[in-house]
């Protein structure tokens, strides 16, 4: 399919990091849920973990744009959203899975996804052969047709992946995934997570530690809209050090005792 | 059968004509292995492509009706087959098994090459010739196949600035040759 | 391109054996047209056959995996709901419009029953707020399953909210002539304060929310102007004849006002009063 190619397109990348946040605060309601954050994250798989209340999805929210920052910088995809930018151009370019995911229940996979793809501006003529790919990349090829309200949690967020990853987004967003994964598709959900993350930048916000240990390429830990940690997986357990945290596996005693040390550390 | 168009063809498959589906088959798949193969050098992987491609098709052939758009008829085929092979190859790099083509090689003469000029434009021609292979795989890519930069990157085998340098000077070069 | 030209069969040959000796050049015309050509690709399969027996075999292969694979997949059904008219009215949106529709339904009851024409009319004083109960549900996170993903969207704004609130207007307008027509009112004393309460309720609603924008104009209106109204008999003064050129200019203000605000829209709430 011969086609023309924008001088846009091919002109060097000028930022550094695919999200980049320096002194960070972001209000959600009466508190400030994000206070004092500084981050930069690129091309990987990076779990965001945290206790309830951290501030994951306020942070979340404000890199998806769609909460504006008290103060502090974010650039996103070398855009700073606190100015006054152009945030459609920015929007196509991230996919994002909120974590109170709804849908129209009379709507099939294939409707809802396509939904998706118009708010998303996608090309008309691109839209069915990406939805097929989306659906099919989540493993939901044979319920392509089925009414949203005849799926289980799992696939009904399933889909909400693939309405995220419909058009190939650069910035992949997603706050709390795994919710009402079985083991098995949680398996899958992971290789998937590994293969986007070979050229996306995607953050997984969760709470289940041994999800982000498995198919993270980094880690990233925050409590009360502060970073507390950032490293790889396999320095949770390092990390515990003497302190024998509490936790089932080595990576969630590492978890917690980082956590506690840091709590201990305020003043 | 033989007399229908593709466009026809994927029509009829809409409704579950499995003729229609093994007729577009024989049409197409031929084109799409060879141009596969041309870009992935492990067959096992442009089988893989292809069997995805034609299920995709059987499965959303009523979505895909009306989609020859822009002039070219069977060019969605190539789209979906082209985006599949850049989903399996950052499977493959994920697991560290990357299955590049070999670059053509260098120019060696041949009879038909005004034949093929009439098809091309005589410029267009000898300036795509004097491009280092580097730089035509690129171009290749992205105005032939339709690929963006990030799929661009995955399919070479090589990093997304790198990318877009060649693409640059591949257009550099180009309007050198043109002008 | 030009159909009389083919690609020649020594070319087509090498093109489908994959011979390295093809020039790049050469590769590229082929391909840009076979894309076009359906009778080259009928040869190209022909040389596939004889001069390939690589590709040959592997287009086999695929043939029969194909076979048992296609037989288990379901396909997408021809017929399918024409979902676009969601591009303009949500799914949440219906039961917004029926509710509004038996107000108005109940506005023309009353009006009939009592003695039709005299002051107040129920229409006419119901008509500021009739679309409010729509445009409501237009930008809510509590009556759109999908608010937050919409919000996010490159496609988010006030022409996606002003695209919502022309379904509404196109539901309520009607049934208001109708109402208006049964009840002897002129048309314009009830389409411009219509059209007035809805730019309103989209310009204070990029304050406050579209649900409490719509909510607080509509206790407004019927605190300040129905109730009065309606216990003294006497109908407002904002609803006279004279006050229309009030009414445009009013919604001349609030159109210049949203047109300046590009901005709008685009964020989810995240006010302390009416926190998520």
């Amino acid at each position: 399919m011969v086609r023309a190619v924008s001088a846009a397109e091919t002109a060097a990348r000028t930022y550094g990091w695919a999200i980049h946040a320096e002194a960070l605060r972001v209000r959600a309601g009466r508190r400030m849920a994000v206070d004092g954050l500084d981050l930069s994250l690129d091309t990987g798989v990076h779990g965001l973990l945290g206790p309830n209340g951290a501030g994951k999805t306020t942070l979340v929210r404000s890199i998806a744009t769609v909460l504006r920052p008290a103060s502090g910088t974010l650039t996103v995809l070398g855009e700073t959203v606190n100015g006054r930018i152009d945030l459609r151009g920015l929007r196509r370019q991230i996919g994002y899975l909120p974590q109170e995911f709804g849908f129209y229940r009379r709507f099939t996979v294939r409707e809802f996804v396509e939904y998706i793809a118009w708010l998303k501006e996608m090309p008309p003529a691109e839209t069915p052969g990406a939805v097929q790919r989306a659906i099919e990349r989540v493993g939901l090829a044979d319920r392509a047709d089925d009414r949203m309200k005849t799926l289980s949690g799992g696939m009904a967020r399933r889909a909400g992946i693939a309405q995220a990853i419909v058009n190939d987004p650069r910035l992949l967003l997603l706050d709390e995934p795994t919710a009402g994964l079985d083991p098995d598709q949680r398996l899958q959900f992971r290789a998937l997570l590994r293969e986007l993350g070979t050229d996306t930048c995607v953050l997984v916000a969760t709470h289940l530690v041994e999800d982000v240990a498995a198919a993270c390429t980094d880690l990233v830990l925050i409590d009360a809209g502060r970073l507390v940690f950032q490293g790889v997986p396999a320095d949770l357990p390092a990390a515990a050090g003497e302190d024998s945290g509490s936790g089932d596996s080595a990576a969630e005693r590492g978890y917690s005792a980082i956590l506690r040390r840091h709590r201990e550390a305020q003043p | 059968m033989t007399s229908m168009d593709e466009e026809a063809l994927v029509h009829r498959i809409a409704r579950g004509d499995r003729a229609a589906f093994d007729e577009l088959y024989r049409r197409t798949s031929p084109w799409l292995a060879v141009r596969l193969r041309r870009r992935c050098a492990d067959d096992e992987l442009v089988a893989e492509v292809m069997q995805e491609t034609y299920l995709a098709i059987w499965r959303a052939a009523a979505s895909f009706s009306g989609a020859s758009v822009g002039g070219s008829a069977v060019g969605w085929v190539w789209t979906i087959a082209a985006r599949r092979l850049v989903d399996a190859l950052r499977r493959r790099a994920r697991e560290g098994r990357l299955p590049l083509a070999t670059l053509a090689a260098p120019d060696a003469p041949a009879a038909e090459d005004e034949a093929l000029e009439a098809l091309l434009g005589a410029e267009l021609d000898s300036a795509v010739r004097l491009l280092s292979p580097d730089l035509r795989a690129v171009l290749q890519a992205m105005v032939l196949d339709g690929l963006t930069v990030r799929e661009t990157a995955v399919l070479l085998g090589v990093p997304e600035g790198t990318v877009k340098t060649r693409a640059r000077r591949a257009r550099i070069a180009l309007r050198r040759a043109l002008s | 391109m030009n159909d009389e030209k083919h690609v020649p069969a020594a070319a087509l040959r090498r093109y489908a054996t994959g011979d390295p000796r093809s020039r790049a050049d050469q590769v590229w015309a082929v391909e840009a047209h076979l894309e076009l050509c359906a009778r080259c690709r009928e040869r190209l399969g022909e040389a596939v056959t004889f001069h390939s027996p690589e590709t040959a075999a592997l287009v086999a292969q695929v043939q029969t995996r194909l076979a048992t694979e296609v037989i288990r997949s379901p396909q997408m059904p021809t017929y399918r709901m024409p979902r676009r008219v969601s591009r303009w009215a949500p799914p949440g949106f219906w039961a917004r419009l029926v509710m509004t529709l038996l107000v108005l339904g109940a506005a023309i009851g009353l009006d009939l029953a009592g003695s039709s024409g005299l002051p107040p009319s129920v229409v006419l004083l119901v008509a500021p707020v009739a679309p409010l109960l729509g445009v409501a549900a237009v930008w809510s996170a509590g009556l759109d399953p999908l608010h937050e993903l919409v919000v996010a969207s490159p496609r988010a704004g006030l022409f996606l909210v002003l695209r919502r609130t022309l379904a509404v207007l196109a539901a309520v307008i009607p049934a208001l002539a109708v109402a208006g027509w049964m009840t002897g009112a002129s048309p314009a004393t009830w389409l411009l304060p219509c059209l007035a309460f809805t730019a309103g309720a989209l310009a204070l609603g990029e304050l406050i929310g579209l649900r409490w924008a719509a909510a607080a104009l509509a206790i407004m209106w019927t605190v300040g102007v129905i109730t009065p109204s309606v216990l003294t008999a006497r109908a407002p003064w904002v609803l006279e004849p004279t006050s229309l050129p009030y009414w445009a200019g009013l919604i001349g203000v609030i159109a210049v006002a949203l047109a300046l605000r590009r901005d709008a829209y685009k964020e989810l709430r995240s006010d302390s009063w009416f926190v998520r």
